[in-house]
């Protein structure tokens, strides 16, 4: 009866406290230790295949249930390996051609000039790589994920790659490119006051942009962006895709990006 | 029959969430769980966002006679929140508005549905504490707490969670949403009642709590006595000497041994008792996992060999003590609380009591292992005044030491007695776990205890809970009947049908219990002359009885402690142990409805007393800051334009000496008096206010106002 799930299915449910999903969805179901009791009924024939999976995908990967945890359970990684094996790769959009020309790289993915800003800015001339998925993040976890991975790293080649956003960030660390974020490169921008996972000792650190949430519960990933947008102290992000979100809850979320494309407006 | 669910609220009919929610931290259905037995499935699950959504499911649910069973985070252990088929789940976490905090008043307001750790660390970032820590306190809820009359470890400082309570908001069938307590709109009486009711009378929907500053310091300490006994002696006087402590916790000499908690923290030392036996013993198990599974079969097979084993090799039960607050009072305190239990006690430093604190929340999941291990763990807290403990804990642990391993640790007291917390594991099968079960209750009735001290009733102790109250359920009854007429709110729970179990007669108690019977409807004066012919004194002389309603009063100062009176002719003794948490607290109805009822008061034994006089420009708002710089003084009031301020105690010319260093213009030292405390409903009113006549630290009341 014992499996490597058992010692989460019994514990008294203490990562609630830290899980974002938990706490903005309310739903029990998405306490991290009621998806480690899914995954032990699955195991023994008492689940569906299709209620374990969306039990496993209630999650932004934030990994606050590890790092609350009181006996240190690694239970992102088995949850990520447990949404490799029930759930299927969302699709991966073609990688577009990088404009222009230049040492530096900036990925922008959403509307906002971020290259022409850089550019700008550092008074040289920047390359734009544009994405509307985030370079296929969303199926990062997934054994698909090595081939895009070596696309990913083809396509940049040895160019200065600077980031905005936290889903094109993330693309790009599992896929072993090196990169930097905008408030590194262009210094004083604010930044946010511990969300998107910059503090990870922070609970609730997620707004619910992150993650296979939004893609399998967009429904939840808002209802987490509404429970953080009620209990955040300021409303600035550091990350584009939080800020994209939590504008779709919302909330009028400013991010480094908003701030320097204000300044150059100011002059 | 198929049921129709409002449109307007989220609901869920998915079978993970359902799943979900057929299960709380009962470990009788952890036990279920693990050994694949299907929980029962409730129907449907809703998140109401608001009171008036809660309003619409409860409507609905009344209209088609659906049961609800109100859920938070599901950590009772009595199975209070547990599924039941066919009902709707009216999970409460979606009411999860933080706040206002007020932090001139001290106060604070919380959704029923907000996490209490959560709760804790944006109180923290405003400087505050709710000083309310139970072990569940990151798997638990506002809602939670305030339903099934939650304790903190720090009750002896800040209160059991009723303490802190000052209005309640709640939504019934019958009444709709309402509110209790401060600014209410429905009785006074209710309160009480609705405390405790595990969903049953209403669905608690929003609570406004006290709340206090971070403390600047905290003092721990742990001391070793040679017996359970010398130890429970130590304790009594500590508490009776109203020296209030935060932290009061006696492991016995079986918990002390298994833990290894009296010998220092040295890897060269023989540390760590026989839990590092223990630990090394599973650990090399663990690499064979056939073994694994099975490894506590055999011990807990023949558990009444290993509790004579235990009883043979432990010896010595370790205290653990702490204050917190201002560093003057904390000094104050813990230097005259140190010596009183030196005179019994080894001191042991500071080392216990700071590992304690470290790993306090730990003990809830460290009982995991147990059930992988093919066995079951449970705890059991129960309560009894001073002279019953000792029997209390020997009867427990001979009722159930043939089918469980049994330990103990005693973590609240008061004046006037004290918790027991038993913890017993046994062999991993659901006869075994319910003989156990009703073995350890069967001892606590009969030796005279409280059924359950602070972990509610749920359907576990709901047979046991309704034989202690008797046929004093009719107080809870009838508000049922009024608030949940079709009685579709948690049905099973709580109170049931049990045949009647007559309490005894009142006993007599005295000086060594810190209690005294009286007739509440006699004047104070002889009351106080009872007190006095036990050579005591009232520790709290309110002017008549019940005294104002708990949320104008401090949370340490309690009215009546046992009532006992008579029901449709038929006897009955509430409020046995210091605390009981079987159910709505009935002792106020009680006495409504029976004239003749006696009561139990606590007493002050005698010793040192100091009382001091003072002419500050703005006497109520310096007696309501003294309060605000963590004394508790026995006397606080202003007569003719004067503050008097006194103490009781092996602490009482220390404090009084604080005090008097607070106060503007000091405090010059009279002969003591007992001044009565004004009962009655008061009012709030301004600290200037000509008619003031109590303060707390929210602020100051008068006369009036009666419901």
């Amino acid at each position: 009866m014992s499996s490597w799930w058992s010692t989460c299915a019994l514990c008294p449910r203490l990562c609630r406290t830290s899980c974002p999903v938990a706490t903005g969805s309310a739903r029990e179901a998405a306490v991290p230790t009621l998806i480690a009791s899914a995954m032990l009924a699955y195991e023994r024939g008492k689940m569906s295949r299709e209620e374990a999976a969306e039990a496993v995908s209630l999650c932004t990967d934030c990994g606050a249930c590890q790092r609350r945890c009181h006996i240190d359970r690694p239970l992102p990684q088995a949850l990520r390996d447990a949404r490799r094996r029930l759930l299927n790769a969302p699709p991966i959009e073609p990688l577009r051609t990088l404009e222009g020309e230049g040492d530096w790289v900036a990925i922008e993915a959403d509307e906002r000039p971020l290259a022409q800003a850089l550019a700008k800015q550092l008074g040289q001339p920047v390359r734009r790589w544009r994405t509307g998925d985030r370079l296929g993040v969303g199926a990062v976890e997934h054994a698909v994920w090595e081939r895009q991975a070596a696309r990913l790293r083809s396509h940049v080649g040895d160019g200065r790659v600077v980031v905005a956003d936290g889903g094109v960030a993330h693309a790009l660390s599992a896929s072993g490119i090196g990169f930097s974020w905008l408030h590194e490169v262009v210094r004083g921008l604010p930044l946010g006051d511990g969300s998107c996972r910059t503090d990870g000792d922070r609970p609730l650190a997620c707004c619910g942009a992150a993650g296979p949430l939004p893609l399998h519960h967009p429904e939840e990933a808002e209802r987490v962006g509404r429970m953080w947008l009620a209990r955040a102290d300021e409303w600035r992000v550091s990350d584009a895709r939080c800020r994209d979100h939590l504008r779709r809850c919302g909330g009028e979320v400013q991010d480094p990006l908003d701030a320097l494309l204000e300044m150059q407006r100011e002059g | 029959m198929k049921t129709e669910a409002p449109r307007g609220v989220r609901s869920s009919t998915r079978s993970l969430d359902l799943t979900a929610a057929s299960r709380d931290l009962w470990p009788g259905g952890t036990l279920d769980f693990w050994q694949g037995r299907e929980a029962p499935r409730p129907e449907r699950v809703f998140w109401p966002e608001s009171e008036e959504e809660v309003a619409e499911v409860l409507t609905a649910a009344a209209e088609q006679r659906v049961p609800v069973v109100p859920y938070g985070a599901g950590s009772g252990v009595c199975g209070g929140a547990r599924g039941r088929p066919g009902a709707w789940v009216l999970d409460t976490k979606a009411l999860a508005e933080l706040g206002p905090v007020d932090e001139t008043r001290w106060t604070v307001e919380a959704g029923a549905g907000v996490n209490g750790q959560q709760l804790e660390d944006w109180l923290q970032k405003h400087g505050f504490t709710l000083g309310h820590s139970p072990s569940s306190i990151w798997c638990s809820t506002v809602g939670g707490w305030a339903a099934a009359r939650s304790a903190g470890q720090f009750s002896s400082r800040y209160g059991v969670f009723e303490d802190m309570v000052l209005a309640l908001r709640a939504v019934s069938p019958g009444r709709g949403v309402f509110q209790v307590g401060e600014d209410g709109d429905a009785p006074d009486d209710w309160m009480p009642l609705l405390l405790g009711s595990e969903g049953t009378l209403g669905v608690i929907t929003r609570v406004r709590m006290r709340i206090w500053p971070n403390p600047e310091t905290r003092w721990l300490r742990g001391y070793r006595f040679s017996t359970v006994e010398a130890a429970i002696r130590a304790m009594r006087r500590l508490m009776q000497g109203e020296l209030w402590p935060s932290v009061v916790r006696l492991y016995d000499p079986v918990d002390t041994r298994i833990g290894g908690k009296t010998k220092p923290k040295d890897p060269k030392a023989r540390s760590g008792g026989n839990r590092r036996f223990l630990r090394r013993w599973l650990a090399e198990v663990d690499k064979l996992p056939s073994l694994r599974k099975r490894s506590l079969v055999l011990p807990l097979a023949l558990p009444g060999l290993v509790n004579r084993i235990f009883d043979r090799v432990a010896t010595g039960c370790l205290l653990i003590v702490g204050w917190e607050g201002r560093p003057a009072v904390v000094e104050a305190l813990s230097k005259a609380g140190h010596k009183l239990l030196c005179e019994e006690g080894e001191d042991l430093g500071p080392e216990p009591g700071e590992r304690w604190f470290q790993s306090r929340h730990a003990v809830s999941y460290k009982l995991m292992p147990i059930f992988e291990r093919g066995g079951f763990a449970d705890t059991m807290e129960v309560a009894a005044r001073w002279s019953d403990l000792e029997r209390l804990y020997e009867a427990v642990r001979d009722a159930v030491r043939e089918t469980a391993v049994v330990m103990a640790h005693m973590s609240h007291v008061y004046p006037e007695g004290g918790s027991i917390y038993f913890s017993f594991a046994g062999r991993g099968d659901a006869t075994v776990y319910q003989r156990t079960w009703d073995a350890a209750l069967e001892a606590v009735l009969r030796v005279g205890g409280t059924v359950t001290h602070h972990h509610g009733v749920g359907h576990l102790k709901a047979h046991a809970a309704s034989q202690e109250v008797g046929p004093a359920v009719a107080g809870w009854r009838a508000l049922k009947a009024e608030l949940d007429p079709q009685g579709i709110l948690n049905p099973g729970r709580v109170y049931v049908d049990a045949p009647y179990r007559d309490p005894g007669p009142a006993v007599e108690v005295g000086l060594a219990d810190g209690i005294v019977r009286t007739e509440p409807r006699r004047p104070l004066v002889e009351r106080q002359a009872r007190a006095a012919s036990l050579n005591g004194e009232l520790m709290w002389p309110w002017e008549t009885l019940p005294p104002p309603p708990r949320w104008q009063r401090q949370p340490w100062q309690v009215g009546a402690v046992e009532v006992a009176g008579r029901v449709e002719s038929k006897r009955c003794r509430l409020g046995r142990g210091p605390r009981s948490a079987a159910g709505p607290d009935l002792r106020d109805w009680l006495q409504k409805q029976d004239s003749r009822a006696t009561v139990t008061e606590v007493l002050a034994p005698p010793g040192e007393r100091w009382l001091g006089r003072g002419r500050p420009k703005a006497p109520w708002e310096v007696a309501r800051d003294l309060l605000r710089h963590d004394l508790r003084p026995a006397i606080l009031t202003v007569r003719d334009g004067e503050l008097l301020v006194g103490f009781r105690g092996p602490a009482a010319r220390s404090l009084g000496a604080l005090a008097g260093a607070w106060v503007p213009g000091g405090l010059q030292e009279i002969d003591w008096e007992s001044i009565p405390f004004p009962s009655g409903r008061l009012v709030p009113c301004s600290l200037d206010d000509p008619d003031v006549v109590w303060v707390l630290p929210q602020g100051a009341y008068k006369r009036g106002g009666d419901r």
